[in-house]
């Protein structure tokens, strides 16, 4: 198969592409535009490792093949940060909440619920356990990044602001 | 010597610092095997077999080779050439040696098998070549059940072996046959685990370089063990273990599938050497259902001799595992742990046990957290189904049985002393958070209104560190000690480095910790190196729940040593006869006048400038220098105990399974990061209740894995689980460094005891026990139509 060049948004700035039609969109953020915070577990949609905003949405780059996101905008977890270049509120919160072992499943359920709450600024325990069954996480049984998730959206909407 | 490293008043362990891993993980920084590029690499893609059981009669390479972009195809005959076979064959009773290849030459032995290798400059180029090697297989019958592969007669995995039946052990006490015969009473109660995989999310990989101009081999992989990886590697490659670097990278979780070294890492590291070019390889998920290390799939039966109490006179316990085709590991090994500890905390004395480890045509098996996850299932139902048959309560069952807290250090029948442990305490702590006698009745009452509730309880003593001693005595070759440096540079910063390797333990946490604890100075300051086989010490690597004890445990041995020679130079400086009164504080060296703690002006960046750059102001005769590296071996073995108790709700026209409520009680000694620790029973429990509620490797009867799809293999997503409350009825042990003892892999045998118990309780007015995982619905209204 012929490479196309072709050129992607990610992050704000434009890269220009050289690759097969077929070549995914995770495999050309990771390894055509060099970042390698978004995470490929099954290249099936599954486990939701592989998580970026086009447009703004949460998408499984797996699934979408490079050159179809030419035109749209691309966030992967690189882009979030707090106001002060530091930890956003989630992030801050998955820290201090231990939401985390081995992070390889991180930089996706930080993507999609970093989105989620910006739509949704008082989730129940419930909606978000819903929401975070896209992503798979073996190491942490879910809890601690449930509560972090919590924790963050209190902190967004002005309560609890207390940062450890 | 000084009085800052009593138990009670440590200054650094204990606490929960926020993990020094997370910035990198957090923001897309860390560093995954999948995310180092190496120039003019190469990628590898396998050719796998699509037959259970086949003779490899020709291998056609040429269409494949001439592909765009493909640098070269081998198969077993190039890699038999490269590389030496691998020989288990440890000398335990019992166990049959065998051998393997890098690929197989002769025939395959599963679906998934591989059997050839494609490299090109180009991953879809690889795949894409993959499906020109024409392979030319004779089929054979396949025997894909591990009764059947014990029959006369039945299709050999290994022709030479004779049989398929891997490892017979067999263990009894003097009276054992007296007791069942004579027992007045015997509850007969049977158990089975499917097949399982660890699924780290993280797939396996590896990057191999190879210098000519050095003749070295550099290969980076994710792996828990790093040295005894190299070791294998620099044998089966015949080169010297001075030849060979392994670099271990962040790893995105083990979980058991990250400890051997497989084929394909092998095949990789050969060619590099070959090509004399970087080559890499990434598994596919597809591949890591089909081809890495499988678990469990295992059928347990025990009888229990009972006098009318519910006393346990006698107990018999008959395991048969089904271990695959291959052998990355003993046969022996993960069957027999479950054996060796099975009464934990009961007072059985008559004991027997027959333990079969056979092979069959599937992917081979391996340990996943925890290899003796069965364990406590098996105990803790046979208790209940005693209860259940004599109608007595399961809590009144187990206090009969339970050796008293106060009567450890406490011998099993097996010879095994468990010591430092109270699982009576932690039987009667949970009762009393869960309510127990409100449970029975709230349960009496929903029943009446078709609400289903059982309450399972699961008393788990857990194995964790396993010391040199054990290993010999169970004539496992290898070792249970650690080893450990810590250094401190010329401008003061620490360094500190163990053979243990993290796959999200956030040892770099912990550990700086036990180091901060040991020197007497702030875990900010102290950083953790790991994972490179050229800068940590040979070590016995992660795995069981040896890390914290084992690792942390010896850094702080190595921490204190240095703290020993800095006070001792510290003394010199301030003209004093001796250090015994001085301590360090946050990197200060502090002088103990009565129970007051002076500040000096001597900092811990003083002495090591002494100590490397004026050393004529030592004392007479130290060497220069301030590191110390030391080993520890633990204990033969260390247990932690828990007690778990499940609550659910079954909803019996669909079978559907509710956890309302899940409390454990944990005794796992004094612990490095209660936050991490945390961190790691609540992931264990899920992990259990995951494999028993969802996940099954289903191989059709033919031998075809059906599971090769993330979405066939069903794991736990957020939605599915509980809240745990954690409680905690902790006490030291008395022989490790800082009363350590390990923990990570009880949550599993706890949380898969508790559940399977609580989903038979809710359906005892149906007279329906659960027997067997994962516990779907399908099958609970299978199994209640049997019963109605
Ligand atoms: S890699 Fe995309 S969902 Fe798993
Ligand atoms: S932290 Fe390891 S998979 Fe989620």
């Amino acid at each position: 198969m012929d490479k196309v060049a072709f050129r992607l948004n990610v992050n704000g700035m434009d890269h220009d592409v050289l690759a097969e039609p077929r070549k995914l969109l995770s495999d050309a953020i990771r390894e055509d535009i060099g970042l390698t915070g978004t995470h490929v577990g099954c290249e099936h949609g599954v486990c939701g490792a592989c998580t970026v905003l086009i447009d703004g949405k949460p998408q499984r780059a797996c699934l979408v093949f490079a050159i179809q996101a030419q035109g749209q905008a691309i966030t992967t977890i690189e882009n979030v940060t707090g106001e002060d270049g530091g930890y956003s509120p989630l992030q801050q919160a998955l820290h201090e909440e231990h939401g985390l072992q081995c992070g390889f499943c991180t930089p996706g359920i930080v993507v999609t619920m970093e989105a989620y709450l910006k739509e949704n600024p008082d989730p129940s325990e419930r909606d978000i356990r819903d929401v975070l069954s896209g992503n798979l996480c073996r190491c942490t049984g879910y809890q601690s990044i449930v509560k972090a998730v919590q924790k963050a959206a209190r902190r967004m909407r002005g309560e609890d602001t207390e940062v450890a | 010597m000084s009085r800052v490293n009593d138990s009670n008043n440590f200054l650094s362990i204990g606490k929960s610092l926020p993990r020094k891993e997370d910035r990198r993980l957090l923001t897309g920084q860390g560093r995954y095997l999948d995310d180092i590029q190496v120039a003019g690499e190469l990628h590898a893609c396998f050719v796998r077999s699509p037959y259970q059981h086949a003779l490899i009669l020709a291998i056609d390479t040429e269409a494949a080779e001439a592909a765009p972009e493909v640098v070269a195809v081998v198969t077993g005959k190039d890699l038999a050439e490269w590389t030496t076979t691998h020989r288990m064959a440890p000398p335990i009773d019992g166990l049959l040696p065998i051998e393997m290849t890098a690929l197989p030459a002769d025939k395959v032995r599963f679906h998934g098998d591989p059997v050839a290798c494609i490299v090109a400059t180009d991953r879809y180029l690889a795949e894409d070549a993959s499906e020109l090697v024409e392979v030319d297989y004779e089929p054979l019958d396949p025997v894909c059940d591990m009764f059947k592969a014990m029959e006369d007669g039945a299709p050999l995995i290994e022709k030479d072996m004779g049989t398929n039946l891997i490892s017979h052990q067999t263990f009894e006490t003097g009276n054992i046959l007296h007791v069942m015969e004579s027992a007045g009473r015997v509850v007969e109660s049977t158990f089975s685990t499917p097949r399982q995989t660890p699924l780290p999310i993280e797939t396996r990989g590896c990057i191999a370089e190879w210098d000519e101009g050095t003749q070295h081999l550099t290969v980076h992989v994710g792996n828990q063990a790093p040295h005894p990886y190299r070791s294998a590697l620099a044998g089966r490659l015949k080169l010297k273990e001075t030849q060979v670097t392994v670099i271990v990278p962040d790893v995105g979780g083990g979980f058991g599938q990250k400890i051997a070294l497989y084929r394909e890492e092998l095949t990789i590291a050969a060619l590099a050497r070959h090509l004399k070019r970087p080559v890499r390889w990434r598994e596919d998920r597809m591949e890591n259902l089909l081809a890495a290390s499988h678990a469990r799939e295992d059928f347990v039966r025990t009888r229990a001799a009972v006098d009318a109490n519910g006393r346990i006179t006698g107990l018999t316990l008959e395991l048969v595992e089904d271990f695959g085709a291959y052998c990355f590991f003993p046969a022996n090994y993960l069957a027999r742990v479950v054996a060796v500890i099975l009464t934990g905390p009961y007072d059985i004395g008559e004991y027997a046990f027959d333990v079969k480890v056979v092979l069959t045509n599937k992917c081979g098996n391996g340990p996943m957290r925890a290899p003796m996850a069965i364990t406590s299932w098996v105990m803790e139902g046979t208790i209940d189904n005693i209860a259940r048959e004599l109608g007595l309560d399961p809590v009144q069952v187990r206090r009969l049985n339970m050796v008293a807290d106060d009567a450890y250090p406490h011998v099993m029948a097996t010879g095994e002393t468990m010591e430092d442990i109270n699982p009576g305490a932690a039987l009667e702590r949970g009762l009393e958070a869960i309510g127990y006698a409100d449970f029975r009745r709230r349960q009496e009452a929903d029943r009446e209104h078709g609400i289903y509730r059982g309450l399972g309880i699961c008393s788990v003593v857990e194995s964790t560190t396993y010391g040199s001693k054990f290993y010999k005595a169970a004539g496992i070759p290898g070792s249970g000690h650690e080893c450990a440096w810590v250094k401190v540079d010329p401008s003061g910063t620490i360094r500190a480095s163990a053979g243990v390797m993290a796959t999200g333990q956030g040892y770099e946490t912990s550990f700086s910790q036990a180091v901060a604890e040991g020197l007497g100075v702030n875990p900010q300051d102290v950083d953790i190196k790991l994972g490179n086989t050229d800068i940590a010490p040979y070590g016995m690597g992660s795995r069981g729940a040896r890390g914290g004890t084992a690792g942390g445990g010896t850094l702080y041995l190595a921490a204190t040593g240095v703290r020993e020679k800095a006070l001792a130079i510290a003394a010199k400086l301030l003209g004093l006869n001796t250090a015994y009164q001085l301590t360090m504080r946050d990197g200060r060296v502090c002088r103990l006048i009565d129970d007051d703690i002076q500040e000096t002006d001597l900092t811990l960046a003083d002495i090591a400038r002494t100590a490397y750059l004026d050393p004529t102001r030592l004392p007479d005769g130290m060497e220069p220098g301030l590191e110390v590296t030391r080993a520890y071996d633990p204990p033969p073995m260390t247990y932690s105990n828990s007690c778990h108790f499940c609550e659910v709700v079954v909803d019996v026209p669909t079978g559907a399974v509710e956890i309302s409520r899940y409390v454990v009680v944990e005794n796992c000694g004094n612990v490095l990061n209660p936050q991490i620790v945390e961190g790691q029973q609540l992931g264990a429990i899920v992990m259990g209740l995951s494999g028993s509620l969802f996940e099954q490797v289903v191989y059709d009867e033919s031998g075809y894995n059906q599971t090769g799809l993330l979405a066939d293999y069903l794991v736990a997503t957020a939605s599915d689980m509980p809240n745990i409350e954690i409680l905690s009825v902790a006490t030291p042990n008395r022989r490790t460094p800082i009363g350590l003892k390990g923990m990570a892999e009880g949550g599993v045998m706890g949380s898969i005891g508790a559940i399977s118990n609580a989903v038979s309780d809710a359906l005892s007015p149906f007279g329906a026990v659960v027997e067997n995982h994962p516990i779907s619905p399908s099958r609970l209204r299978l199994m209640l139509r049997e019963k109605t």
